[in-house]
């Protein structure tokens, strides 16, 4: 097992490494740089040049590239083009916030959507399993900003049980500690802190959590049927086994493999950045900020963040990979 | 074996909410009289030399001071941290007398000295606390260049509060330069202590203005408190000001009516009936301030004929477009200068929508049935124009990919545009080159080939800032080849006269004469609407945006 994470992590460098060249090369290859970017309408020839010069930005790509890189090894982000902060301080205020709406979410789109979608699988074709079908299919294509607005305006602004805008409201704060909100208030002892985090945490919750319910709520359904069809499952039943026995630990258990992935690719999909939920929340964490430092062409931000996405995805299909061992006894490492 | 699962469902279902059902009107504040306000996106940073963005700038105008301010919902510059000044015969020598019994958010004194070590901050390359990687672009852009390129030449102490400024040639817009919101003075000590981490949100500002910084959250919120040390008076009743970042432009307006923020700047068009029908909230429009053009690239060999450029003139709506578009208070543009502005030409006739005319035009300049294909001319090292035909390329309209104050709706007002231009013939193309950064590159390097949208904000509520920013050193790519060299000197004249009664003629004699030749197409000077609750009072706007909170009353 051991021997298999090393190997795995081993085979992570050329990936990461090929991952920052091919970052690096598109970003610095489209049209416009951070200069035209800072400069807008007062953007001449002249002064960019000299704020290029400025910037190092008129170095060979190759000698940025290794400059950043040594950086790197070096445990230094860089800063930020514009507003010359650090970029690492600026990730370590933001991840926390992205890490925890998308936790929350992931809960949330699990231990609704595996159950629906094991029901749906027992009572095919059933009213239950149209209804969840439906559900899904709308989860699927309603436009997240629709949601969203939709939630505001009526929790937020109509009924007014919820908040909308952030991750607290002003004049509420909570000791950092691991930077998750829900998490600090627990250790830090402080029950307002949780309630008006948990609060802040509802909405968007649900906004971010319909698309990956209604794909986790299908592909249990998908697996569920696959499994119930088997012969084991017909021999369960005929040796006298109970329903929920039957279900649970026959059907399920072997049905639970692509449930496992589809969690963690989702996982992997709501860390690298829920643009749209983040920007209608106010929701401070990566996934905007990337976003507008794309536009700006903020190099620093775009490529350390790049980098930590990749580093997410290895590490989530490693956690994966695992899991599968866990599951499913034949597997071996 | 189903009440197991329903329960599941249920106890997933009610989870987040268990906690819930605050109302949320009911939310009080622990930190006295908050004024909140929304704003579209984060901070870039807080030390205001190095900044660009409005956003930032309205964070630092509520701490930061410069020598002098805008008066009010004007332009006009007042006394600031300097009361009083002189400037000598031949307008290169000024003297401003400081303000005594100042201090700095962070205690120590503000003096002449402190003045000194700003301004030589901001020129000079390889002052210590110039930082390599810091931006001081402003500095750069009003004062000419940074070091030897700066028109002040020096910057001196001549006594504990005066300070003398020396400029290499008289310089029209100084003072309304010094009252610009990146020339106020930080505390040359916190600048020292905080190093390149001054203006970052784990430091903040400080300087000598009526509200301290806080702390700053980055995306999140921005928070002010009241100075309790301040030089001046606070008319306004606010303790704290809270910066919240809402991006979307819906969540904001959602955000005002559910009591979270009290104000935010530029709701959505179709939001404005109901902000002003709205019971607790209200309107205020900040005078237009900036210009919306349609520029020609004049490689194009057939925008070098004027009767081509006056059909194309002519076929355009403005109101049309005015009126589709952008809030109230927008007006159709006559020239660059808006009419708020000192330099305005009242005089200069508004184009008739008229696309018979321009049909008429079209076929005498020999175009009878318009076009659809245009040639591209060659230039030379001097940026000229030359003869030579490059290229035969179709007609482009470029439209702009983002939403600015001056322009609502690229995209939109694109298509009306060239919807106008096929009623005279003329089939353009829409183009948006890509996003904002590469729109930009392509403008500065001459490479939208056609016509395309631009505008600009003013920065000093100076006529120089919009004509002579863009219309001194032609030729240049970044204006589309555009030569006029007798609009050139007299702009160039006008910078350097000190006497305002006597640079307006000037600013109105080029306005006209860029009537007459068509030099591009004006569209309109839009408002800004601001979005307020009803508990809020004592707002006053101002068309350069650099508003004051310290008028600001919340009940």
């Amino acid at each position: 097992m051991a021997k298999y994470i090393a190997r795995r992590i081993i085979e992570a460098i050329p990936v990461i490494f090929g991952v920052s060249v091919l970052v690096f090369m598109l970003l610095h290859l489209i049209p416009g740089d951070p200069v035209t970017a800072i400069l807008g309408e007062r953007a001449t020839p002249e002064n960019v040049e000299a704020m290029r010069e400025r910037l190092g930005l008129n170095k060979p790509l190759y000698e940025q590239y290794f400059i950043w890189v040594g950086n790197i090894l070096q445990g230094d982000l860089g800063n930020t083009v514009r507003g010359n902060i650090p970029v690492a301080n600026e990730i370590a205020a933001r991840f926390p916030a992205t890490v925890e709406l998308s936790l929350a979410a992931l809960f949330l789109s699990t231990i609704v959507g595996v159950p629906l979608g094991i029901i749906s699988g027992i009572k095919r074709n059933s009213f239950i399993d149209t209804l969840t079908m439906f559900g899904a299919l709308f989860g699927v294509s309603i436009p997240v900003f629709v949601l969203g607005l939709l939630l505001i305006f009526l929790f937020g602004v109509e009924l007014g049980w919820l908040p909308f805008v952030g991750r607290l409201t002003s004049g509420v704060s909570i000791e950092r500690r691991t930077g998750l909100h829900l998490i600090d208030a627990i250790l830090s002892g402080n029950p307002r802190g949780f309630k008006d985090a948990l609060e802040h945490l509802v909405l968007p919750t649900i906004t971010l959590a319909t698309v990956s319910l209604a794909i986790i709520a299908r592909i249990t359904r998908s697996a569920m049927l696959e499994v119930l069809n088997q012969d084991y499952i017909r021999t369960a039943r005929a040796k006298g086994l109970k329903g929920r026995q039957v279900i649970m630990t026959h059907a399920f258990r072997n049905a639970l493999l692509p449930v496992v992935t589809i969690i963690g690719l989702s996982l992997g999909r709501l860390l690298s950045g829920a643009v749209l939920t983040e920007t209608i929340f106010a929701w401070p964490g990566v996934g905007k900020w990337l976003f507008d430092s794309i536009i700006a062409r903020d190099y620093p931000i775009v490529q350390s963040m790049t980098l930590l996405i990749a580093l997410v995805f290895i590490v989530i299909n490693l956690a994966v990979d695992l899991l599968y061992a866990v599951i499913d006894p034949r597997i071996r490492y | 074996m189903r009440k197991w699962f329903a329960l599941v469902v249920v106890l997933a279902l009610l989870v987040p909410l268990a906690p819930g059902n605050v109302s949320v009107s009911s939310r009080v504040s622990a930190q006295g009289n908050t004024f909140t306000f929304g704003e579209f996106g984060n901070a870039v940073a807080l030390d205001p030399a190095i900044v660009t963005d409005g956003i930032s700038f309205r964070v630092t105008v509520q701490g930061c001071e410069a020598l002098l301010f805008f008066d009010g919902s004007t332009t006009n510059p007042i006394p600031g941290l300097a009361e009083s000044w002189t400037a000598s015969e031949d307008g290169t020598v000024w003297t401003f007398k400081l303000r005594e019994g100042v201090t700095f958010h962070d205690g120590t004194p503000f003096n002449a000295e402190a003045v000194v070590y700003n301004f030589e901050r901001w020129r000079f390359t390889d002052h210590p606390t110039h930082f390599p990687e810091q931006i001081f672009e402003y500095y750069a852009y009003m004062w000419g260049g940074l070091d030897d390129d700066s028109i002040i030449t020096s910057v001196e102490a001549t006594g504990e509060y005066e300070v003398t400024f020396t400029l290499s040639s008289p310089y029209g817009s100084m003072l309304n330069t010094l009252a610009m919101p990146m020339f106020a003075i930080s505390s040359p000590a916190a600048i020292e202590a905080a190093g390149p981490a001054y203006g970052t949100p784990a430091v903040g500002y400080s300087c000598t203005g009526p509200y301290k910084f806080v702390e700053w959250v980055s995306d999140d919120h921005i928070t002010l408190t009241r100075n309790e040390d301040y030089w001046g008076e606070i008319p306004g009743n606010v303790d704290t000001i809270i910066f919240r970042v809402i991006p979307n432009a819906a969540a904001r307006f959602a955000a005002l009516q559910a009591g979270e923020i009290d104000a935010f700047e530029q709701p959505n068009v179709e939001d404005l009936p109901a902000i002003e029908a709205g019971e607790n909230t209200y309107i205020l429009m900040r005078d237009p301030l900036n210009v919306f053009y349609l520029a020609f690239n004049y490689r194009i060999q057939e925008f070098r004929d004027v009767r081509v450029r006056r059909a194309i003139s002519m076929a355009i709506n403005r109101q049309e477009i005015v009126d589709a578009f952008y809030p109230p208070g927008a007006v159709v543009a006559k020239t660059m200068v808006p009419p708020s502005l000192w330099g305005y030409n009242p005089d200069v006739p508004a184009v008739e929508y008229d696309p018979e005319g321009a049909r008429a035009l079209l076929a005498e300049a020999g175009y009878p049935n318009g076009f659809s294909e245009v040639t591209l001319l060659g230039v030379d090292e001097n940026n000229m124009v030359t003869d030579e035909v490059v290229d035969v390329i179709p007609l482009t309209l470029y439209y702009m990919p983002v939403q600015r104050p001056y322009n609502p709706d690229g995209l939109g007002i694109g298509e009306a545009m060239a919807s106008y231009l096929s009623q005279i013939g003329l089939n353009a193309t829409l183009n948006q080159v890509g996003d904002w950064s590469a729109y930009l590159d392509a403008r500065s390097r001459g490479e939208l080939l056609g016509l395309y949208q631009l505008g600009w904000t003013g920065d000093n509520g100076d006529p120089d800032n919009f004509l002579g920013y863009f219309y001194t050193n032609q030729p240049k790519p970044s204006e589309g080849y555009y030569y006029n060299p007798e609009v050139d000197q007299l702009l160039r004249q006008a910078r350097t006269m000190t006497d305002q009664a006597e640079r307006e003629p000037i600013y109105q004699l080029v306005e006209q004469m860029q009537h007459d030749e068509v030099a591009r197409l004006y569209i309109a000077h839009s408002g800004v609407p601001l979005a307020f609750s009803s508990r809020v009072s004592g707002y006053v706007t101002n068309p350069l945006a650099t508003e004051h909170f310290k008028f600001v009353s919340v009940n």
